[in-house]
């Protein structure tokens, strides 16, 4: 079981987690689907650069989901998410212009 | 389950008796009285300050009231968190009542200065700028509340989280819309029983299973970088024995205890069940010893 020190230890070795992003509807798909992303890059980070790829106006609503369940809070770190969700060394992260799982 | 039910009784009804007091610089028509009030330990600021939000408009113009948000001790309080969470975390080793301060006033009376005195329109606009920033909404460490559907939301999202953890969603997904409702007004309304009425099935797991797939659990503490810590947790340890409260801290925050306090939080071994009632996580204010 890693200490707190292991964990740190690993944040150093392993910055990133494997994400996948999946569109859900007509939400415009990414040509590129698997990221590495920064474990402590938060949802917010990550709905910014989504909406930048996919030349979205900042305006416009993204709601990312997790399991195609939840919501994950805009300040919540995709590392955390990755340890708590993640399957087959990835997270799959569904995302969306319109509310899609409440 | 229903002989912890004075425990879980205390854990709703937990109060902190708050006194809000509006920023001083915030010049107003007249002076506004400070605001009492026990706020709720598990419930969150913004949806249980109305009645601060009235008492303080009393004493501003209606143009110049912008999205309230609140402070203590010059760090932002996170709306977004359980109140009990934000006194544990931040004013527990204070003497009560909790010295909240309240903002709310767009920064307008300036900018009705300088334009009046012919200004240099580049230097308007650059004062206005480091004034919205510094007496404004703190965009780095606040998430907007612009109603109380984003209160529900962020509420209902958690419960959903907790329950991927506890039972694969299973739980949650069965219920109808109205139950999550009746789970949403339960809180908002102060209404224990009706909350439990629903939430009570969130905490049963099949009889073959001796718990929950995972614990949902949180730990904050006030001294690191990180916001939080959240790991995968079986409440049954390899040999089939129940894990302890104990046992969880030993795993993921070591630092944060000392022998003697692993000893007495060895308690009960479904002690570590019994506390996950109207916050879907533990929420641990460990102090460095």
């Amino acid at each position: 079981q890693a200490s707190d020190g292991g964990r740190a230890l690993c944040d150093t070795l392993f910055p990133a987690v494997d994400v996948l992003l999946k569109a859900v509807g007509d939400t415009p798909i990414m040509r590129t689907k698997k990221w590495a992303v920064e474990r402590t890059r938060t949802i917010q980070g990550l709905v910014d650069f989504i909406k930048k790829f996919l030349k979205l106006m900042a305006s416009e609503q993204l709601f990312i989901y997790v399991n195609q369940s939840f919501a994950p809070s805009p300040d919540q770190e995709v590392g955390t998410l990755y340890e708590c969700f993640g399957s087959d060394g990835k997270l799959v992260l569904h995302y969306c212009k319109t509310q899609a799982w409440g | 389950m229903t002989d912890d039910k004075d425990v879980l009784r205390d854990v709703w009804f937990g109060r902190i008796p708050t006194c809000f007091t509006l920023y001083q610089d915030e010049i107003t028509e007249r002076e506004a009285d400070p605001y009492y009030l026990l706020l709720p330990r598990v419930s969150y600021l913004t949806l249980v300050t109305d009645k601060v939000k009235k008492h303080f408009q009393k004493v501003m113009k209606q143009e110049e009231v912008s999205e309230i948000w609140f402070e203590y001790e010059g760090t932002p309080l996170k709306w977004h968190y359980p109140i009990g969470l934000l006194f544990d975390l931040h004013a527990s080793n204070t003497a009560l009542p909790w010295s909240i301060t309240v903002h709310f006033k767009k920064v307008v009376e300036l900018l009705f200065f300088l334009k009046h005195f012919h200004c240099n329109l580049f230097l308007v606009s650059r004062v206005r700028e480091r004034l919205l920033r510094s007496a404004n909404f703190p965009e780095k460490d606040l998430l907007h509340c612009h109603s109380k559907d984003v209160i529900e939301a962020h509420f209902m999202a958690c419960i959903k989280e907790a329950d991927a953890l506890k039972h694969k969603s299973q739980v949650i997904n069965e219920m109808q819309k109205k139950d999550h409702k009746q789970l949403w007004m339960g809180l908002q309304n102060d209404k224990f029983e009706q909350f439990w009425a629903i939430n009570r099935k969130l905490m049963e797991y099949p009889p073959e299973d001796n718990g929950f797939r995972y614990i949902p659990f949180r730990i904050y503490q006030a001294t690191t970088e990180r916001p939080f810590i959240q790991k995968l947790f079986r409440p049954i340890a390899s040999g089939g024995q129940l894990h302890t409260l104990g046992d969880l801290l030993k795993d993921v925050c070591p630092s944060a205890i000392t022998p003697e306090e692993l000893n007495v939080s060895n308690g009960v071994s479904d002690f570590i069940n019994s506390w996950l009632f109207s916050v879907p996580y533990i929420t641990w204010m460990a102090s460095r010893g």
